[in-house]
């Protein structure tokens, strides 16, 4: 078969950060993983948002957290939504306890679906996708 | 003291066109051609209608009615932006409409090419409700409810022991009550071993877990009880509705209880008004985007309790003749997709004693739910007048 084309590669979807969660993106460029914190009240939130709705202070700072959780659930992606997952499908995508108290969802690498188990210990790594945006996965801890 | 609100709004029409995969009309046209019979079947005539709540976004909107079917005062236009439980929320915006004086009677109406135009994954890229999904899920390879759904459903599993036998049992029940419809996409009888044997989708969640892409148009009219007595239609009232929003709406993956749904709220403060509980219920039409779906829904509308909802849909339990028949119509899963409309018509239909071949005996009460844009949630309890 001979091609005189090839089909353009799909595009990945990205995160368009908002001016609340612009240094949250910015963190996972530099690995770190920054979260929003009160300077209020001084709890966490996630995802960013402007006002704290435990005491509803309009001031916050972010900072580094842990990047280590545990297994709350997953799903395993088989159907490709977006052709760009095609290549990959199937993959794993956790949800994940942070031990900093809030969750993210990213795939987990390194790990059959046979051995999950909800409440298993993993850690976060950051992999870069393009010059602005890096994007989180999880392997065991 | 009654609720201000109880049985003081009555569904006084119904209207749908035909479900299928594949149309040339626009979903404009579908939602007005629906819209006219649900007019009709009332008795009304389309100058009568007042109020507009079409689902948004898709379809048309108030201006649109107003175009096309000449309406001379609307008094009212509003959108319930809540996905899946947009179509039975409406109905609590509608009945205080119709019992404040407001409206005489609102239409609450669908239309949409859910096959032939844009599909899930992309029509869903658009909904500010999924902004953060958008931002955190999709650059990660979650996009679609399927997927966003699939991991509440695990966690259920995971805890409780619920298994993709369970899943099958509704969705070939409610293939089973489809084929006793007539107007469904899927006419075609459904065992356990198809369902086991069709593709993961985004696991636990195979295709026959999944509810449809179609075309199609569905409306009611909601009326003031007092008025929809002398309307053509046997009167069905409002007894109780109720809509409910999960902490975390917009976010799944940062809610503390990913089971919470929205429903949770509504069911407390939709039996609340009706004065009425679970065990009242001759039937239910079940909000059916996924088959897990409805089994945390019965377990949240306290049929049973939390972690038992596997069980509870087996044994011909949620069949037609079974202790409480649900989605009687075919549901989203095998009916069609008009966002659950279909649901409130099949309800009605049925306390009516309209329905046919899927007629159940003694229907004099049932509720219907709606679920939707990461868990919303919203109940309606119907009655037929005595």
């Amino acid at each position: 078969m001979s091609t005189t084309a090839t089909a353009p590669a799909p595009e990945r979807p990205l995160p368009v950060p908002t001016r609340e969660s612009q240094p949250h993106w910015d963190g996972m460029r530099e690995g770190r993983f920054l979260l929003q914190h009160c300077l209020g009240c001084g709890k966490v939130r996630h995802y960013p948002r402007p006002v704290c709705p435990h005491c509803f202070s309009l001031e916050s700072e972010f900072k580094e957290a842990p990047i280590t959780g545990k297994v709350h659930t997953w799903t395993v992606c088989h159907h490709p939504f977006n052709f760009f997952f095609k290549q990959q499908a199937p993959y794993i995508v956790a949800l994940i306890d942070m031990d900093a108290g809030v969750r993210v969802n990213a795939p987990l690498r390194g790990i059959t679906e046979a051995n999950l188990k909800i409440g298993q210990r993993v850690q976060m790594k950051f992999e870069p996708v393009n010059k602005e945006t890096t994007l989180p996965f999880f392997v065991a801890a | 003291m009654a609720h201000p609100l109880r049985d003081k709004a009555a569904i006084s029409g119904i209207g749908e066109t035909a479900y299928s995969r594949g149309t040339s009309k626009s979903g404009l046209a579908l939602q007005l051609e629906a819209s006219l019979r649900a007019i009709e079947d009332a008795g009304l005539s389309p100058r009568d209608i007042d109020g507009i709540v079409p689902y948004f976004p898709g379809g048309g909107i108030a201006e649109d009615f107003i175009a096309n079917l000449g309406l001379p005062d609307v008094t009212l236009s509003l959108f319930v932006p809540m996905g899946g439980a947009t179509c039975v929320a409406a109905i609590q915006s509608a009945a205080m409409a119709v019992a404040t004086g407001v409206c005489k009677n609102v239409l609450i109406s669908v239309g949409r090419t859910g096959y032939s135009g844009a599909r899930v994954s992309t029509r869903l890229q658009q909904f500010p409700q999924f902004a953060l999904a958008a931002e955190y899920e999709a650059p990660i390879g979650m996009f679609a409810p399927a997927q966003l759904y699939a991991q509440g459903a695990r966690r259920h599993m995971e805890l409780y022991g619920t298994t993709a036998r369970h899943f099958a049992e509704i969705a070939v029940t409610t293939r089973e009550h489809a084929i006793l419809n007539g107007n469904v996409v899927m006419n075609k009888p459904l065992t356990v071993e198809e369902h086991h044997a069709s593709r993961m989708i985004s696991d636990p969640f195979r295709l026959f877990d999944c509810s449809l892409e179609s075309d199609g148009g569905a409306a009611i009219i909601v009326s003031a009880a007092d008025r929809a007595k002398s309307l053509r239609k046997p009167l069905v009232t409002v007894m109780g509705v109720a809509e409910g929003h999960p902490e975390s709406p917009a976010s799944i993956a940062q809610r503390p209880d990913l089971l919470e749904f929205g429903l949770v709220k509504a069911a407390k403060r939709g039996y609340e008004m009706a004065g009425v509980g679970p065990k009242d219920m001759n039937l239910a039409e079940i909000y059916d985007c996924f088959t897990f779906t409805v089994i945390r829904q019965l377990e949240i509308l306290g049929f049973c309790k939390t972690g038992e909802g596997g069980p509870f849909v087996m044994d011909g339990r949620i069949k037609l003749g079974g202790a409480l028949p649900i989605n009687t119509h075919g549901g989203l899963l095998s009916q069609g997709h008009v966002v659950g409309l279909n649901h409130v018509i099949e309800l009605t239909r049925q306390l009516r004693g309209e329905a046919g071949k899927a007629q159940v005996k003694k229907a004099e009460m049932g509720l219907v739910t709606g679920y939707g844009d990461m868990g919303d949630g919203s109940l309606a309890i119907l009655r037929r007048a005595a």
